[in-house]
């Protein structure tokens, strides 16, 4: 008994853990890695996310809400760690503009990033998704918000 | 011996399972000493408070104005000893990271070393410093050779900071955080515009209309702190004061093209007109001073 329950605790320790390891967000270094490819735009905020392996939920990815402001230029640019034929895109969309219609932009057809001249200040949306749920596979993703400059 | 066993087992899997990250999905009520309002989910507030702008970018905006550095208009970091309470420290993080992003975007490495050191002293006192590298940002800031590195640094352990805060159920303290850096970064843009007048900055603090209401929204979900109340009344008269702002949004066709760099760049094509006289900038600009002004010599 006592050595079954002994088994039992570090097989659900290991188990767990590597669980843990596994789904994690993109570290910290990678984050910085992909912010310095916007070059000179400064870095804001950045919407980190594990994303998982499981074709049988309709869970195909993450969304996030982010404030931009009229009169700026935001880069936007997606990072994944051992990218695999763009199946993972990251669009950027609002209220007025569902996300399925591809409103203004996304990383689409292998766009690593784009830049967006903001024409009103509000709550738009960020998301990071797999193109093809049958695709999907256990990857951190993180997407970058920048500040480019007011524009011109 | 064992049922003892039993015990460890069931405190172990416990132990695993309550250090499991929650993916961001908060369902449940914070269990700080604020109670939050019943009829709002927590998730959607936090929602919003994730959305506000990053510390850094009012100043950046600014700096691309070509306005003059100027350290006077910051907290003064002797005021830190005022932040007695929790609610203050939160406070006080948030004005206080606004102030380093200014500093940050105008290459002040001797000043970063001072603000870092009494935002370490906040974080500490609010048990997030796990988030603030300190040592690794002073090291940053001392040596003065990768700045890119520094302003990185500084943001990410805000938003971290900021995140965890969310992620333990102390979503009053992120929301006093948010509030922080947006009183701090429209603190700064009226003190630049009262000193040069321009219509960009005119206009973007008359845009904060939107952005006032839903962090009215956040802070009223805890309402029955009394801190929070009397917080509430004064964005309240900032708002009646925001009431005669009109913000016209003319639709537009969106058009994308390539730059000199092959950056694909989208114009939203959209046109906001913003309609706020020299008196109600005027109104706004005090009323916004004198509260952040009272936060800092409370």
């Amino acid at each position: 008994m006592k050595k079954l329950a002994i088994i039992i605790v570090l097989t659900s320790l290991f188990t767990l853990a590597f669980e843990y390891s596994a789904q994690a967000q993109c570290k910290q270094q990678f984050v910085y890695t992909c912010a310095r490819k916007g070059g000179n735009a400064i870095y804001l905020k950045d919407f980190n996310t594990k994303l998982k392996n499981d074709t049988k939920t309709a869970d195909n990815g993450t969304r996030w809400t982010t404030v931009l402001n009229e009169g700026i230029r935001y880069r936007f640019i997606l990072c994944i760690p051992e990218a695999e034929d763009n199946d993972i895109i990251m669009t950027l969309y609002d209220s007025q503009h569902p996300e399925k219609t591809k409103p203004w932009n996304s990383t689409e057809g292998g766009k690593e990033m784009f830049d967006f001249i903001c024409r009103r200040s509000g709550m738009y949306y960020i998301s990071i998704r797999y193109t093809d749920d049958s695709k999907k596979r256990k990857t951190c993703a993180v997407g970058i918000q920048a500040f480019v400059g007011k524009n011109q | 011996m064992n049922l003892r066993l039993i015990y460890i087992l069931i405190l172990a899997l416990a132990i695993i399972t309550s250090c499991k990250p929650d993916e961001g999905k908060i369902d449940g009520p914070d269990t700080t000493t604020t109670q939050p309002k019943d009829n709002i989910d927590v998730t959607a507030i936090n929602r919003i408070i994730e959305s506000f702008s990053s510390p850094i970018e009012m100043a950046a905006s600014i700096k691309d104005m070509n306005a003059p550095y100027s350290k006077k208009n910051l907290v003064n970091s002797d005021s830190v000893s005022n932040f007695d309470s929790n609610f203050k420290k939160a406070l006080g993080l948030g004005m206080l990271s606004a102030d380093l992003g200014y500093l940050n975007v105008y290459n002040r490495t001797n000043e970063i070393v001072e603000y870092l050191t009494v935002i370490k002293r906040l974080s500490d006192d609010l048990d997030i410093d796990q988030y603030f590298d300190f040592q690794t940002l002073k090291r940053l800031a001392t040596n003065n050779d990768n700045l890119d590195s520094l302003m990185f640094l500084s943001v990410n352990s805000y938003h971290n900071m900021d995140k965890h805060l969310r992620e333990t159920r102390r979503s009053d303290m992120s929301a006093l955080m948010v509030t922080g850096v947006w009183l701090e970064g429209l603190y700064l843009a009226c003190k630049i515009n009262a000193l040069a007048p321009s219509e960009e900055l005119k206009n973007r603090i008359g845009q904060q209309r939107a952005i006032l209401s839903d962090l009215v929204l956040v802070l009223k979900f805890f309402e029955k702190s009394p801190h929070f109340k009397q917080l509430i009344k004064e964005f309240e008269i900032l708002q009646e004061y925001y009431e005669g702002v009109t913000i016209t949004v003319e639709i537009g066709e969106s058009k994308g093209y390539y730059d000199e760099d092959s950056v694909w760049i989208v114009d939203a094509g959209e046109k906001t007109i913003v309609n706020i006289t020299d008196e109600q900038l005027q109104d706004i600009s005090n009323q916004i001073i004198k509260i952040r002004n009272k936060l800092i010599s409370l």
